[in-house]
């Protein structure tokens, strides 16, 4: 295994590549657990035969750093497509929400819950206590659905092998429930990685391509907000504030 | 001040330990008279009265949303208009009473309520709660809105403090100190009832607790103005509702729909009173503040309009009272088409009345299903608009020329729609209550209902004239009293041409009344025959019409009568089933309004001239219509032995014994009464003397045929009233599919039914009040005694009773059984079933004192057909 071609680096981890290999290097401080719990989801939606990297051994590299050997997988990510052609958006979009929609298709009866992992979410926000209630309640009347979610499905999490089958990456937070709820933390990522616009865009071809309604989407924004602002990104602050702080009608 | 101590709510143990105390403290309070909570209201509602202006303040205050001095109203409004509205309702023990009916209404309280409280008007929902649970003797545990809480709790603080002073049990009403999400859905598993009152979310959580709750659902309330409106008192009036407490109202108008002709006038008189009308660029900075995504912005909520401006970028005098945004959308890409629950108004045009009420659709549908609609029109003028209006808004308020936040809540603009905070938006919006919520919805309601006989009757024709040789002297009154002009005369072809109807035409000729006969009437009168004859009635037009024969012809006559009368009845209709004949789906036309019908009958058997019922064959299909409905009796039946005399034996033996057969079906019924008990008893006794003098002499015994005429009519009499049994419908079956007189079937079935009839331990027995238990047996004991047949036991006399029947029976020549009349054993077999059946389904088994079973019919009918007799 030789870690010197490194093809991207994020904050709690490296990613390198190895001949046929990607390998995952997670940071010291990164959680065993979190790192076993990332390949046994990976692992388990491998079983519902979509294209995904197939993971190929977990392991304790000598200084202690755990890494996730998968499959490499040649080719481009829709982003970097996007950014080359953007006279073809709005096709890679429509791969984009294909993609998608045939991962809602799977069920994984085994993930963890995507509502359970946002009701920890919501706890862990450090908002007031009126507006965690109002999230929880929120949250509590939403539809419970057993879906395939990513959890952080964006354009960067695509590959376009060379011969063009699509494949879906980062499988770290991945989750079964309902896919408006996946649908929503796409939009917000949009709106957060390219802007509104785009975002609005892919939300309609989402809502038309699976027959749902765009405020049923729109019902989820408060709580994949709420989520997101755990990770405390000072440049999101005020924008997720804004999407949090709603409330119901009376 | 604090006089109840009150442990603090914050965690799970600690509240199923309050929710216990909460069950304890109801179960006493379940015992308090009307006196005891009458006394604990008022004194509640006067000290939620008294601190109406603390409690507005410490909302405000609090949630930072609304006007104090409108908070103050609304407290003000939650203690004294729901005080006034229930001061004299009853709500413990005996509501309501009725001796003569034996029913008692008994209102008993559900247990504890579990109330979710909103932060729009977190006291107020309070006091109105709580003084609700009070006078239901209910308890009630609150879960505030954490915004609210403080408020909330002191509201609810107040009303249980005055309530323990006047005597109410301590732990009575009870909150959740630090609301949280499990917490409250621990107080909705555990209450009896749920009383929520807040955004969606939390009404299906209500919902879905599996308790019953009483939710109320978001409203997006449009308001039309009309054309024919007063613009001043319109505009003034929506001012008046949005500005209210900063718009929190749910009822608020959201939406204004002007329609064109008054919408410069409309739009300048909002500006006059000090609303802003939003330019463009101005709509498009409110717009983007108001609704985030699709949801509410909690900022503006309750806010001022001048706060809501300047969170949009937008100046506007700070006394601006409404922000108004012009827009067209109607749909929920609109931001200004959601509720806002602030001063912020959308104000649409619309082209005309219909277009109005197509834009105010769907706004209902954006978001305010079930809940309230506003009208501002002259009600003088445009009554019509109004009921279109009221037909089209999905919404449980219609409300007319009314400031619909004040109007909503009831009481205040309005008079009878019931005062309440908690406002049911029915189905449309998700709710089980469609009104707004008050006593009644949290009261379990026992109904006693003690056991009461039905009315009975005795339901005659208006005359009924006998003697034998009567026939022309009761035809005198036609021309004498009734001033008849035109008789039609129905009857068979062998009584007309016999000159069985020459008695009567002679006398219509005497006295110049015209005539006209129809005598095509055959045996089972066919549809085609009472329409052949209806038509020639038609076309004669008479006043009065005589049926002169048998069964048939006065059956026939009926129908013809009520062709004539109404040519459009439908048939199919009026033969439909009943379980009572005075609670029957299908209302008889009226008879008699055209003709007067007299019926003659020439044999002595049916009793048709005094029965309100009558059987017609559709021709072409075959299906039989028995007709029985009290306008179908004659009006004047003439019973004169003279047409009688020379009745053929079969004829006086089939008619008499189908007498005989009346006579104890109508005693063992269960509507009989002694009205009809004397008529069966007699006619009994007669048909027993008279009946095998009449077979054998004939003509040369006036006297048994005159008595055979009475017996008849008299069994008529009885059955008309007590109805028959299902000795009857076997034999209709039977003659139906196997060609047997109607009579012989009724011969041949009437013993075994008897027997099954008289049995002490049925498998079931029939439904009615007046048939207590089974006591068949000793009614035909009674018949026995009567009859002077002997017997010591009930079972003696009915076995004696049995035995001189069979001996009747042989003496006019009836057979033993169905298979003597030449019906073979195989198509008798293979008819069973449908036989069966269809007699289950006859009129006649609903008065039968034993409710057969189909298993029960069918041994019945082996039994009369091989004659022997096997129990059933």
């Amino acid at each position: 295994m030789k870690l010197d071609k490194v093809v991207a680096v994020r904050a709690d981890k490296t990613v390198y590549r190895d001949g046929e290999n990607i390998i995952k290097v997670f940071s010291a401080d990164k959680p065993k657990s979190d790192v076993l719990n990332e390949a046994l989801n990976q692992a388990r939606v491998e079983e519902t035969g979509i294209n995904i990297p197939k993971i190929k051994d977990v392991t304790c590299l000598e200084d202690g750093r755990w890494a996730i050997v998968m499959d490499y997988i040649p080719g481009k990510t829709l982003a970097s497509m996007m950014e080359e052609h953007p006279e073809k958006l709005n096709e890679y979009l429509d791969k984009f929400v294909d993609i998608q929609l045939k991962m809602h298709a799977q069920k994984v009866p085994l993930l963890n819950k995507l509502k359970d992992k946002m009701s920890r979410k919501i706890s862990e926000t450090g908002l007031n206590a009126t507006i965690r209630y109002e999230l929880n309640v929120r949250l509590e009347s939403m539809p419970k659905h057993t879906k395939l979610c990513h959890g952080d499905y964006n354009p960067s999490n695509v590959i376009i092998r060379d011969d063009g089958e699509a494949y879906v990456i980062d499988w770290a937070h991945a989750t079964q429930g309902n896919a408006s709820a996946d649908a929503a933390r796409t939009y917000l990522m949009l709106n957060l990685t390219y802007n509104q616009k785009f975002a609005d865009k892919y939300l309609n071809l989402f809502c038309a391509k699976s027959d749902t309604a765009k405020q049923y989407v729109l019902k989820w924004l408060p709580i994949v907000a709420a989520s997101q602002s755990v990770k405390g990104k000072p440049e999101e602050k005020e924008l997720l504030q804004k999407w949090i702080d709603v409330v119901e009608y009376e | 001040m604090e006089q109840v101590k009150t442990a603090i709510i914050d965690n799970v143990e600690a509240l199923e330990a309050k929710l216990a105390a909460l069950k304890k403290a109801q179960a006493q309070f379940a015992t308090y008279t009307q006196e005891q909570v009458d006394k604990i209201f008022l004194a509640a509602a006067t000290a939620a009265d008294k601190e109406r202006i603390p409690l507005a303040k410490m909302a405000v205050a609090e949630t930072g949303m609304g006007v104090v001095e409108d908070k103050v109203i609304k407290n003000h409004y939650a203690a004294e208009y729901i005080y006034n509205a229930y001061k004299n309702v009853k709500t413990c023990g005996v509501i309501e009473e009725n001796a003569s009916y034996g029913i008692k209404k008994i209102a008993e309280p559900i247990g504890v309520i579990a109330a979710v409280i909103p932060t729009t008007n977190p006291t107020s929902t309070a006091i109105f709660k709580t003084l609700l649970a009070l006078k239901t003797r209910n308890a009630i545990i609150i879960s505030p809105h954490p915004r609210a809480k403080a408020s909330t709790i002191a509201a609810a603080r107040v009303v249980l403090e005055a309530a323990v002073k006047a005597g109410a049990p301590e732990d009575i009403i009870g909150w959740i100190d630090v609301p949280s999400l499990e917490l409250t859905n621990l107080v909705m598993k555990e209450a009896d009832i749920i009383l929520a009152t807040g955004g969606p979310g939390m009404v299906k959580a209500a919902y879905s607790s599996g308790k019953p709750a009483l939710g109320v659902g978001a409203g997006n309330t449009p308001a039309i103005i009309d054309d024919s409106a007063d613009i001043t008192v319109s505009v003034n009036s929506i001012i008046h509702s949005k500005t209210f407490d900063n718009g929190m109202i749910c009822a608020s108008e959201q939406s204004v729909i002007v329609l064109d002709k008054v919408y410069a006038a409309v739009k300048k008189e909002f500006k006059d009173r000090g609303c802003h009308i939003l330019t463009a660029a101005e709509t498009e900075k409110v717009r983007k503040t108001i609704i985030i995504n699709g949801a509410l912005n909690a900022k503006i909520v309750g806010q001022p309009a001048a706060k809501i401006a300047e969170l949009s970028g937008v100046t506007v005098p700070a006394d601006t009272k409404v922000l108004i945004g012009e827009v067209t959308n109607v749909t929920i890409d609109e931001e200004f088409a959601h509720e806002k629950l602030s001063p912020v108004l959308a104000m649409y045009r619309a082209k005309d009345f219909d277009d109005a009420l197509a834009k105010a659709e769907q706004l209902i549908a954006d978001g305010g299903y079930g809940h309230t609609a506003s009208l501002h029109i002259n009600v003088q003028t445009e009554k019509e608009k109004i009921d279109k209006f009221t037909a089209r808004m999905k919404t449980c308020r219609i409300l007319i020329n009314t400031p619909s936040s004040q109007g909503g809540i009831g009481d205040i603009y309005n008079f009878m729609l019931t005062p309440s905070l908690t406002l049911g938006c029915g189905s449309w919006g998700g709710n089980s209550v469609s009104e707004n919520v008050g006593v009644k919805h949290l009261l379990n309601i026992k109904t006693v209902a003690e056991r009461r006989e039905n009315m009975l009757w005795l339901r005659l024709p208006e005359k009924v004239y006998h003697k034998k040789g009567c026939l022309p002297v009761a035809l005198d009154e036609l021309k004498h009293v009734m001033n008849k002009k035109r008789a039609f005369i129905v009857t068979d072809e062998f009584l007309f041409k016999n000159g069985y109807t020459k008695t009567i035409t002679d006398k219509l000729d005497e006295m110049g009344i015209v005539h006209s006969t129809f005598f095509h009437v055959a045996p089972d009168p066919t549809l085609a025959c009472a329409k052949e004859g209806a038509a020639a009635m038609t076309a004669f037009a008479p006043d009065v019409i005589i049926a002169v024969g048998g069964g048939s012809a006065m059956d026939a006559g009926k129908i013809m009568w009520v062709l004539y009368e109404h040519p459009d009845a439908d048939f199919m209709d009026m033969a439909m089933r009943f379980m009572d004949i005075r609670k029957r789906v299908y209302t008889f036309p009226k008879m008699g309004e055209k003709a007067y019908f007299i019926a003659v009958p020439t044999s002595a058997g049916t009793g048709s001239e005094v029965t309100p019922f009558a059987v017609i064959t559709d021709e072409t299909t075959g299906v039989k219509y028995p007709l029985a409905d009290y306008e179908l009796l004659p009006k004047m039946a003439i019973i004169d032995a003279d047409l009688m005399m020379n009745m053929p034996r079969g004829l006086t033996s089939a008619s008499g014994i189908d007498a005989m057969t009346h006579a104890l079906e109508a005693y063992a019924a269960m509507l009989a009464t002694p009205y009809t008990d004397g008529q069966a008893l007699v006619a009994l006794k007669l048909i027993f003397e008279y009946l095998p003098r009449a077979y054998s002499n004939g003509a040369n015994d006036p006297e048994a045929r005159e008595k055979m005429a009475d017996a008849s009519t008299m069994a008529g009499i009885a059955f008309a009233n007590a109805f028959l049994g299902v000795c009857h419908s076997m034999a209709h079956k039977l003659g139906a599919f196997h060609h047997l007189p109607h009579g012989i079937a009724n011969a041949l079935l009437i013993t075994e039914v008897m027997r099954f009839n008289a049995s002490e331990t049925p498998r079931k027995m029939g439904t009615f009040p007046q048939y207590a238990y089974p006591h068949t047996k000793e009614r035909y004991a009674e018949i026995a005694d009567f009859l002077g047949f002997g017997g010591k036991t009930a079972d003696e006399k009915l076995e004696n009773l049995i035995a001189k029947i069979e001996e009747l029976k042989s003496a006019v020549g009836i057979k033993k059984t169905i298979a003597e009349y030449n019906v073979p054993e195989e198509s008798f077999l293979a008819t069973l079933d449908s036989m069966v059946e269809q007699a289950f389904d006859d009129q006649c088994t609903g008065a039968n004192p034993r409710y057969p079973l189909m298993s029960e019919i069918k041994q019945m009918y082996l039994n009369a057909y091989y004659g022997k007799h096997e129990n059933v």
